[in-house]
């Protein structure tokens, strides 16, 4: 065998095939594991903006429903009735996500929604002061499920409580 | 130990066949790593300008709620894109003295402004890379149910807002206004002719004016 050949075949300080094919499947899995780590990190974060999102809606929720009583909220009126009941067996489906820009998915197949409903409208009356009801308390729920997440489970819930002060015009 | 037994612990290193093949699969791995490691930088940037641009977009809508909240009243001057929006609000000292504060977007600047000063002074960031930009896309104050041209149904939260609204009384809807504040961050593309990357996000708020209904306005605002 010449010298060259020799070289070639000396195994001095080096480390095999084997080795080496290990020492890359460490490596595929630990990029694996990164890109899985990235991919559910960018899903929380979606998930963030979602939450504020949804604690947007229920802040305006509930100031449209306060803005309703400060008005002319007239509690004997038959038309206010069902209001001051509240509807949250039958939640009004508000607009979440929009997750698509409109140019790629026109129609919105993949829109989030959530369901915002309000309780019972109670009125609360202090005997102190001796002019009837002296503010009402709201009580407002939105609830939605995340994307990939089966209707079984139970949604992602917000819930927010304020008072409001009766029809001042 | 069989052939392949043998063949296996047989440690008199490597083949040339061993060593090209070693460099060619170690070569593609460093390749791949290092695509990935750039694709999760750029990732890294993106998410981080968009959470500088979520944190702007809410601090501006919450400085202009709070105002509203506590003003008598607002007037809107529309501008095309962006309103120009004057809040009104009672000294809390001199009686009779009244308060107004403009609130606009500066387009060229990407800054929304109060009495021409920036209610943040750190947004847009100074330092951004080639490409990068912030924009102001809309600055709306609606009315309630109030529709606008160029408004699509799938921006409003509510869809039935509009029916709704024919359903309240008009103190109602003179009092309760909603923020629009749509911002855009646009990103250049990594190879030259392709698409910049761009993200688009509305901020909205409703916000009822407390103090515009009340019975001892019309000894203070004339109405």
């Amino acid at each position: 065998m010449n010298a060259l050949a020799k070289k070639w075949r000396q195994d001095k300080g080096s480390i095999d095939f084997v080795q080496v094919v290990i020492g890359l499947m460490i490596i595929s899995a630990a990029s694996v594991g990164t890109l899985q780590a990235l991919y559910y990190g960018y899903e929380q974060l979606d998930y963030e903006m979602r939450y504020r999102k949804a604690i947007s809606i229920a802040r305006t929720y509930v100031e449209e429903i306060q803005g309703r009583i400060h008005c002319n909220f007239d509690p004997n009126d038959p038309a206010e009735q069902q209001f001051q009941a509240g509807n949250l067996a039958s939640p009004i489906v508000w607009r979440l996500d929009v997750r698509k820009p409109r140019d790629i998915d026109p129609s919105g197949f993949d829109d989030i929604f959530c369901y915002v409903s309000h309780g019972r409208l109670i009125p609360k009356d202090d005997p102190l002061t001796g002019t009837g009801v002296d503010h009402w308390r709201i009580n407002v729920f939105l609830t939605w499920w995340e994307p990939g997440e089966s209707p079984t489970v139970p949604p992602n819930q917000i819930s927010f409580e304020a008072t409001m002060v009766p029809a001042a015009l | 130990m069989g052939k392949l037994g043998h063949k296996l612990k047989r440690d008199s290193g490597w083949t040339f066949i061993e060593a090209t093949l070693s460099i060619v699969v170690m070569s593609i791995m460093i390749l791949g790593l290092t695509i990935v490691l750039l694709a999760f930088r750029e990732h890294l940037d993106r998410s981080w300008a968009l959470r500088a641009m979520d944190q702007y977009g809410n601090d501006a809508l919450e400085m202009l709620t709070h105002e509203m909240r506590n003003g008598v009243d607002v007037t809107v001057r529309l501008t095309g894109d962006t309103d120009r929006i004057t809040v009104k609000w009672l000294d809390p000292w001199v009686a009779d003295l009244i308060h107004s504060d403009l609130w606009y977007a500066d387009l060229r600047a990407a800054q929304i402004k109060k009495n021409n000063k920036p209610i943040d002074e750190l947004f847009p960031p100074r330092r951004l890379r080639r490409g990068e930009s912030y924009q102001i896309v809309k600055f709306w104050l609606l009315k309630y149910g109030e529709i606008r041209p160029g408004m699509d149904v799938r921006d409003m939260d509510n869809p039935k807002e509009r029916l709704d609204a024919f359903s309240r009384s008009k103190a109602y809807k003179e009092a309760t206004y909603t923020i629009w504040l749509t911002l855009r961050y646009t990103r250049g593309a990594i190879n030259p002719g392709d698409k910049n990357w761009k993200f688009e996000k509305t901020y909205k708020n409703t916000v009822y004016l407390r103090n515009k209904n009340l019975v001892f306005q019309k000894g203070i605002i004339g109405t």
